[in-house]
């Protein structure tokens, strides 16, 4: 039987607030997540569990709407919130044609820009980067010990990861467009013999920018503030897919806190009296969990059984936090 | 008497504008030229879903778009103004 | 004659000619109006469209468009005599020189900002817009080859003016290094970088170039050659901040400031004209018609400010009244300008013998003995004034050469870049244009060489004034007043290229001149027939283009019948 150290992690590692489950979709990410944050907050930590999913299962987990309603107690010391990315991208474009109106003391935005401002919402990326952005706020106000993410599935992960990236890059790029621009600016100011520029309020803009895509991004792949936590199971495919996975991550610098094995049929199945189906199952479970010792070795921090009903409600996910915990 | 002085200050007015116009317009034209020639670039990073090119995330280059409203028509006009060789000649 | 008399008679021609005549084609013909937005307001986007004050841009057409043509023009005309000259200034800026860099100005500005090419592609025929680029370039390169023989000539006839220059291009360096990257006040910049440049005058006449590297180095024409269009290509490559702006800044004010004194000595000394009014009808490089229009240039009529007037000015115009000013005043400054050259060469010498012998060594030397005793007659030693003269000259022909060999860069990466992407390099370019402009003050005589030029010039404003009269048909406005010096300009600049041409290859068919001097009378005759062959295939999608302008006006009237 796999030892339950996961919970030696949160000791030897206090540093480790951001809490991140990864892995296939379908796993059990929101469970391990909601269990998580179940668990440090009964420690006595304060823990903000949050929904970057699109679509988001904390309501269902918790059996609580708080879709879009901002950071909501659960028990004392635990709050969830589940981003409403939709309404935030409405807010948001209202902001911007404020801003539009003030700035230029318009009552009307021109044509051109309304359908700018409608085209660039329409944008698939556009949910993303919000809610990429409602992240680093959440993190950036602060207020909690912990802060867990219920994940999206891998691929996004990945291209959230790989964007960040590239979007410092550009942002890197068009900064130093602007400060050139500048540097022009003063230049002509200097020929004629005029006072200082005001600040550049683009430049301002752009580096406020890059500082939140360095933030989140920094969420990601700080090696002491983050731990990250795949999930797997055992079969074939999952083990397979998580080995190339895990390759990336490490690419793109997530610092891996290791492995949880989920769905695991009950050992003790196997003295009773089952049917065939069930027989092999347990055999083929067998298999695997050698593959994945010997791939995973001692990373695998917790094997977590199948249970025997939908992981809802608050005692079905302490059930679930004292098996992988231990008793706390 | 002040009617005179006003017309002196803008005769030296009037010179110093010609020696400016002499020496220096070049200049300082050319460093705003190449600002702007900069800004259309700009423009065209950040505001590039205009012309189908993404490359900043939407969410923030429009938070961007209120800063180069002015700029946006202007630089529609020149990207789509024909060009000719003889533009380069002063 | 009295020099100043010259001078009050050009003041007159100016005043007079500027109220009665351009005024009136401006509020009549025209209706040039105040509050129609210009294009440098419409398409502001402080790029090329840049709405500048009346005064600003009165100094930078001036700037822009008082090169060494005007000054050597009159120079070089006196060998007909000063008389045929002066008439010339007087009566080719009153009646075409305003015209065309008013009129050039006024037309881009109608025309939504449009220069010459877009002008001719909209104007005259698409066709025309490739003519009139392939003219252009060899237009440039002519004034390349005819300014690069000046810088050399003035560098070995005045032996004090290579250190003159290398200050002044290290004090422009300077200038540029406190402008962009100190970001110095610009006064602070301007005095010491100027001191700096004025110290080097003086230095030049301490350390002539023939004691630094030998007279036999010094005298060599490739020495000079190489190094003006080494300076040039430097211009064209280097970014145009670090090099060519700000030593073009420096160079301004001790142009203008040289230039500004002399006139004062010019007032002080009022001396008499000491060489004759007339010579002869024909002296040795041809007859006063068609030779003598072309060769006093620009301070007549001059193509390169229409250039000036529709690529840059018109761009700028905050307000359509005062493409006068800007467009036809400073023509009549360029004028007063071009009466100051005509004075000083034409007061300085004893006798025609004496001025025969100066400008065959090269109409810069000529110059700065004239800046020299004008700036005498303010205080400054003669040997200074000398090498203040010279740098003079040699700035004067320098700038504009620099802006040629750039453009002509640019043509070759726009023309070019189809057949090869190596013609979008900028250094292919740029070497093109300086190898094919070395060739030209290597092997062309400098006598032949301005005549080609000032003939390619004038022809250039030819082209300019019928696409103006074009213009003016288009819009049924009355045209006669562009179109009569349209057809004189093109007369005029047509039979002086073919007479000189003719000449050059005549001479090289005959044998009468051997190696490199046949080399280069022949490509110089063969760019001379080619300028005359595209502007008669101007002229001729000129002509069509006219008639369809008078079919369009006959039409509507019998419409209406």
């Amino acid at each position: 039987m796999i030892p339950i150290s996961l919970a030696r992690i949160f000791e030897q590692f206090p540093d480790r607030r951001y809490i991140m489950f990864g892995g296939k979709g379908g796993l059990g990410k929101t469970t391990f997540s909601a269990a998580t944050a179940y668990y440090l907050a009964k420690r006595g930590h304060r823990v903000l569990i949050f929904s970057v999913d699109p679509q988001a299962s904390l309501t269902d987990i918790f059996q609580r709407d708080i879709f879009g309603k901002g950071p909501t107690e659960i028990i004392p010391n635990l709050y969830a919130q589940e981003i409403d990315a939709d309404k935030r991208v409405r807010e948001y474009q209202e902001e911007i044609r404020q801003k539009i109106r003030d700035m230029y003391g318009m009552d009307t935005i021109p044509e051109e820009i309304e359908s700018y401002i409608q085209a660039a919402a329409a944008e698939p990326a556009m949910e993303e980067s919000a809610i990429f952005d409602q992240v680093v706020d959440i993190v950036v106000q602060g207020g909690y010990d912990y802060y867990v993410y219920d994940l999206v599935p891998l691929g996004h992960a990945l291209y959230y990861l790989s964007m960040a990236s590239v979007y410092d890059a550009w942002i890197g790029k068009i900064t130093g467009l602007r400060q050139q621009m500048r540097e022009y600016d003063q230049v002509a100011a200097v020929i004629k013999r005029e006072k200082e520029l005001d600040e550049d309020a683009i430049l301002n803009e752009l580096l406020y920018i890059k500082d939140r895509i360095n933030k989140s991004s920094k969420i990601l792949t700080d090696k002491k503030m983050t731990a990250f936590f795949f999930v797997i199971t055992p079969e074939e495919m999952v083990i397979k897919d998580t080995v190339k996975a895990a390759e990336l991550f490490s690419k793109f610098d997530v610092p891996l806190s290791g492995y949880i094995i989920n769905r695991l049929i009950p050992q003790e199945l196997k003295h009773q009296a089952i049917p065939d189906y069930l027989k092999n199952r347990l055999a083929m479970q067998e298999h695997y969990l050698k593959v994945i010792s010997s791939t995973f070795g001692d990373q695998i921090l917790a094997a977590v059984p199948e249970m025997e009903r939908d992981v809802t409600g608050l005692p079905m996910i302490e059930r679930m936090a004292r098996v992988m915990f231990g008793e706390f | 008497m002040s009617k005179e002085e006003k017309k002196k200050g803008g005769f030296f007015q009037a010179v110093k504008e010609f020696v400016y116009g002499v020496a220096a317009h070049d200049s300082a034209r050319f460093a705003l030229k190449t600002r702007a020639s900069m800004e259309h670039l700009f423009i065209l990073i950040t505001m590039g879903d205009m012309l189908g090119v993404p490359i900043l995330p939407p969410y923030y280059s429009l938070r961007l778009l209120p800063y180069v409203v002015p700029q946006i028509s202007t630089w529609k006009r020149r990207m789509l103004r024909e060009k000719d060789l003889t533009d380069a000649l002063a | 004659m009295n020099s100043v008399v010259v001078l009050v008679l050009g003041l007159a021609v100016a005043y007079f000619g500027y109220r009665l005549y351009a005024k009136r084609i401006d509020r009549r013909v025209i209706q040039s109006d105040p509050r129609k937005a210009t294009p440098a307001k419409m398409y502001m986007d402080g790029v090329e469209f840049m709405p500048t004050s009346r005064n600003i841009l009165f100094g930078y057409q001036f700037k822009s468009i008082a090169g060494a043509g005007p000054i050597l023009g009159p120079i070089i005309a006196l060998q007909w005599g000063w008389l045929p000259a002066l008439v010339w200034i007087l009566l080719g800026t009153l009646f075409i020189g305003w015209v065309q860099d008013y009129a050039s100005a006024m037309v881009a500005m109608r025309k939504d900002g449009a220069s010459m090419g877009g002008l001719s592609h909209k104007l005259i025929s698409p066709r025309a817009r490739m003519i009139l680029l392939a003219f252009i370039y060899f237009y440039l390169l002519l004034i390349a080859g005819a300014f690069g023989n000046v810088v050399v000539s003035t560098a070995i006839g005045l032996k004090g003016s290579p250190m003159a220059w290398l200050f002044l291009t290290g004090a422009g360096l300077l200038a540029g290094q406190m402008i962009y990257r100190w970001r110095k006040d610009i006064i602070l910049t301007t005095v010491v970088t100027v001191v700096l440049a004025l110290i080097g005058i003086w230095v030049g006449t301490v350390a002539p170039s023939d004691k630094i590297i030998g007279a036999g180095l010094a005298n060599e024409r490739w020495l000079w050659a190489i190094a003006a269009f080494v300076f040039c290509y430097f211009a064209a490559v280097l970014p145009i901040w670090r090099f060519a702006l700000p030593i073009n800044y420096v160079a301004a004010y001790v142009v203008f400031l040289g230039l500004f004194f002399g006139l004062i000595g010019v007032v002080i000394l009022h001396p008499d004209f000491t060489l004759p009014a007339y010579s002869s009808f024909t002296i040795k490089i041809g007859p006063i018609w068609p030779i003598m229009f072309v060769t006093v240039a620009c301070g007549a009529i001059s193509g390169w400010h229409s250039l000036v007037s529709s690529s840059g000015t018109a761009r700028q115009l905050e307000n359509e009244q005062d493409a006068l000013p800007v467009g036809g005043g400073v023509m009549f400054v360029e004028m007063l300008l071009a009466l100051f050259a005509l004075i000083i060469a034409g007061t300085l010498y004893a006798s025609p013998a004496q001025y025969g012998e100066a400008i065959a060594k090269g109409p810069g030397g000529v110059f700065a003995a004239g800046v020299s005793k004008f700036l005498g007659a303010v205080g400054l030693p003669a040997d200074v004034g000398r090498s203040y003269g010279s740098v003079m000259m040699i700035f004067l022909a320098i700038t504009i050469m620099q802006l040629v060999i750039r453009f002509m860069r640019i043509a070759t990466s726009e023309l070019l870049s189809d057949i090869s992407p190596v013609f979008r390099n900028a250094h292919v370019g740029t070497f093109i244009a300086s190898l094919l402009g070395i060739f030209l003050v290597m092997t062309g005589w400098w006598q032949y060489l301005w005549i080609l030029f000032g003939g390619a010039n004038q022809l250039m404003a030819s082209m300019a004034l019928m696409i103006i009269t074009a213009w003016l048909m288009s819009e049924g406005r009355p045209a006669s007043w562009s179109l009569w010096p349209t057809v004189f300009m093109f007369v005029t600049t047509v039979a002086a290229l073919l007479y000189t041409s003719y000449n050059l290859l005549d001479k090289v068919f005959k044998g009468a001149v051997k190696g490199e001097a046949a080399a280069g009378n022949a490509v110089i005759g063969i760019i001379g027939f080619f300028l005359v062959l595209a502007s008669f295939v101007l002229a001729y999608e000129g002509l069509k283009a006219f008639g369809r302008y008078r079919a369009m006006k006959v039409q509507p009237a019998g419409a209406q019948a």
